[in-house]
């Protein structure tokens, strides 16, 4: 057998839960280091080897300074793969660009703090370097990881499915969730997650990117037919999507702006902890 | 073949005799409906059901299946070789409980295009070791049923054992010899009076007015009606609605269209050749080296199955490919249907409604 591959793990912006995705399928396939040389990966080891061929990148690019770091990468690496929803599409990260950031920046770090913390439009990486495969996911589904890595090991070319979740629906024979009223977005969303969400009773959100036939149109008017309104249809679309959806200029299937709004005002957050009484 | 019967609450007994030699499926409650499930206990067994998202095909060409193992290994002089060793992943005797009549006619399809002419082995040795065993439909499963348009609403010839409930009683038929034998073993049931045989044809008379029409033409204009109909504007409006999400491929008794992958164990030296369900709604069904895609269009692939199911099927194996079972209408989110898409192909092509 050829030498193994070097592969290096990065990440940016991001909760690094793809990353412990792979700590975690490290336990139940370990053979999997048997396949790679794996010469840095923060998350689980202390060496920072600066010598691989494959890179896996986990995280949006959300700050100026990331694109050296970004690009560094992709001049010592043959392979690029994104891993992740945010390092893939941007992600939830995104969703702050329809706010301009200054906002943003205010509004999370207030107003002495807004100067200590570098930030911008949060993008996919393929906005800032060429990216030759992607494992979508928030998380990444470990075992698309695996077939992904055995693809690229046969030098093959790794594909993505480009059909809905329904199809794994249909084949575990879970209760469709959109007949039963509860919206979900796996008409539009790419498959190859086993539909991990719908078998659990959950409505898919989205995080694997639309297919290529995407048919926003129905997906709205089986949404608006559970009762959601347009601006909650958009939040849908947009969650994990909002950077496509930008890019998508006038063509983006919602009825609002995502365009950064200078004085849109930012919501209020539902979750926000009560004022805490001052300790006496 | 010979009509039996035994009372009603002798179903458990059977079905309890049947497990120890036996796996034994059939329609199970599920939280939303039904599901043909693996029966443990003879009360799961629901007979009296309506419908399943997935039918019975499942148990036939699994959703996916192994159909051989791999493995790079090294022979005596240490020179690498492939070794090759089919799999028949649990095929095993199988009792099928509750299989209705539009089922039953997808499994007469299976038959004609799996176990005639090339035989799949696959398919052959899980048909061999299943024993179908049919329940007389005497109410439409819900208003997506449109079996009797179909025709579907008779068993055809491919049960073993097909029960009908005449009240107190299963008059059950025995189709084959191996049927007979499997009843008869496992069940006191007893040859059917002259009496008994006149209350199971007033029950098979008496049920044909629940059941509605609902297509506008005779089921046996439907290849007409589509050769007249290929280049119709409906076919666009259809495509545009299209989520291309191949519900109505996957939960469909007379789809059997499957992809064949391999996958590679962690060490990449052994490896399995799999069959997934495949659906022609799919972008990528006809996509072929070179990237020419020969159903690129949504509506192109909306109509390519209206024309198996009505057309493509009967000329090939002289069966319709529909069975009028309704699940495709259940499944699909925006509202396309057999019945509304040949109903409106008829209108656009001005047809006479058929007898």
């Amino acid at each position: 057998m050829p030498a193994k591959p070097k592969v290096a793990f990065f990440d940016f912006t991001s909760c690094e839960g793809c990353q412990l995705t792979i700590v975690d399928l490290l336990q139940t396939h370990l053979g999997l280091v048997n396949l790679v040389e794996i010469v840095q990966f923060r998350e689980a080891m202390t060496e920072k080897g600066e010598d691989y061929a494959i890179a896996f990148i986990e995280g949006s690019c959300t700050r100026k300074s990331d694109e050296d770091r970004l690009r560094k990468i992709r001049e010592q690496a043959a392979v690029v793969v994104a891993l992740g929803a945010c390092a893939h599409l941007g992600g939830v990260n995104a969703m702050k660009n329809r706010w301009a950031i200054e906002n943003v920046q205010t509004y999370v770090y207030g107003e002495d703090g807004k100067a200590m913390y570098e930030s911008y439009e949060a993008r996919p990486i393929s906005a800032v370097i060429q990216v030759d495969a992607a494992i979508p996911g928030c998380p990444i589904d470990r075992f698309e990881f695996l077939h992904l890595v055995q693809k690229m090991l046969q030098g093959r070319a790794p594909k993505l499915p480009d059909y809905p979740l329904c199809v794994e629906c249909k084949l575990k024979e879970n209760a469709c969730l959109n007949k039963l009223g509860k919206p979900c977005l796996g008409p539009i969303t790419r498959a190859g997650c086993n539909a991990i969400c719908p078998t659990y009773g959950d409505g898919c959100e989205g995080c694997r990117g639309w297919i290529p036939e995407a048919n926003f149109d129905e997906m709205r008017e089986i949404l608006r037919g559970h009762g959601l309104s347009d601006a909650d249809i958009d939040a849908r679309f947009t969650m994990f999507n909002h950077y496509q959806m930008q890019h998508m200029g006038d063509d983006a299937p919602v009825t609002t702006t995502v365009s950064p709004v200078k004085d849109e005002p930012l919501p209020t957050s539902t979750f926000a902890a009560p004022q805490e009484e001052p300790v006496r | 073949m010979s009509l039996y019967m035994f009372p009603k609450e002798k179903l458990a007994a059977f079905v309890e005799a049947l497990l120890p030699n036996y796996r034994v499926v059939g329609p199970v409650q599920t939280e939303y409906g039904y599901a043909f499930d693996d029966i443990a206990s003879p009360e799961q067994l629901q007979l009296d059901y309506t419908t399943t998202v997935l039918p019975p095909k499942k148990y036939f060409l699994p959703q996916r299946e192994v159909l051989f193992n791999f493995s790079n290994e090294a022979d005596d002089q240490g020179q690498p070789h492939l070794d090759v060793r089919p799999v028949y992943a649990d095929v095993e005797p199988t009792v099928i409980f509750g299989v209705h009549t539009c089922d039953m006619n997808g499994i007469m399809l299976y038959d004609k295009v799996f176990a005639e002419g090339y035989k799949d082995e696959h398919y052959a040795a899980r048909r061999e070791q299943t024993y179908v065993i049919g329940i007389e439909c005497l109410r439409p499963c819900d208003s997506a049923a449109f079996c009797k348009d179909m025709g579907t609403l008779t068993a055809p010839p491919v049960y073993d054992l097909h029960m009908t409930d005449v009240g107190d009683y299963y008059m059950v038929d025995a189709g084959t010899g191996r049927g007979e034998q499997l009843l008869l073993d496992h069940v006191p049931a007893t040859m059917a009076r002259k009496e008994d045989i006149q209350q199971l044809g007033h029950v098979l008379s008496a049920k044909w007015p629940n059941f509605r029409m609902r297509l506008k033409m005779s089921k046996d204009q439907t290849p007409s009606l589509l050769t007249l109909g290929y280049r119709a504007k409906l076919w666009e409006e259809l495509g545009e609605k299209c989520l291309a999400c191949g519900s109505c491929t996957n939960v469909c008794p007379t789809c059997f269209c499957f992809d064949v992958q391999d996958e590679l164990d962690i060490t990449m030296e052994n490896g399995a050749r799999a069959r997934i369900w495949d659906s022609c709604q799919l972008r990528e069904f006809a996509l072929v080296a070179g990237g020419h895609n020969f159903r690129e269009t949504k509506a192109s692939r909306v109509r390519h199955r209206v024309m198996r199911k009505g057309k493509y099927i009967k000329q090939v194996h002289g069966l319709l490919g529909c069975t009028g079972c309704g699940r495709c209408e259940r499944a699909c989110l925006v509202d396309i249907t057999i019945p509304g898409t040949l109903n409106a192909l008829s209108d656009e092509m001005q047809l006479e409604p058929g007898d």
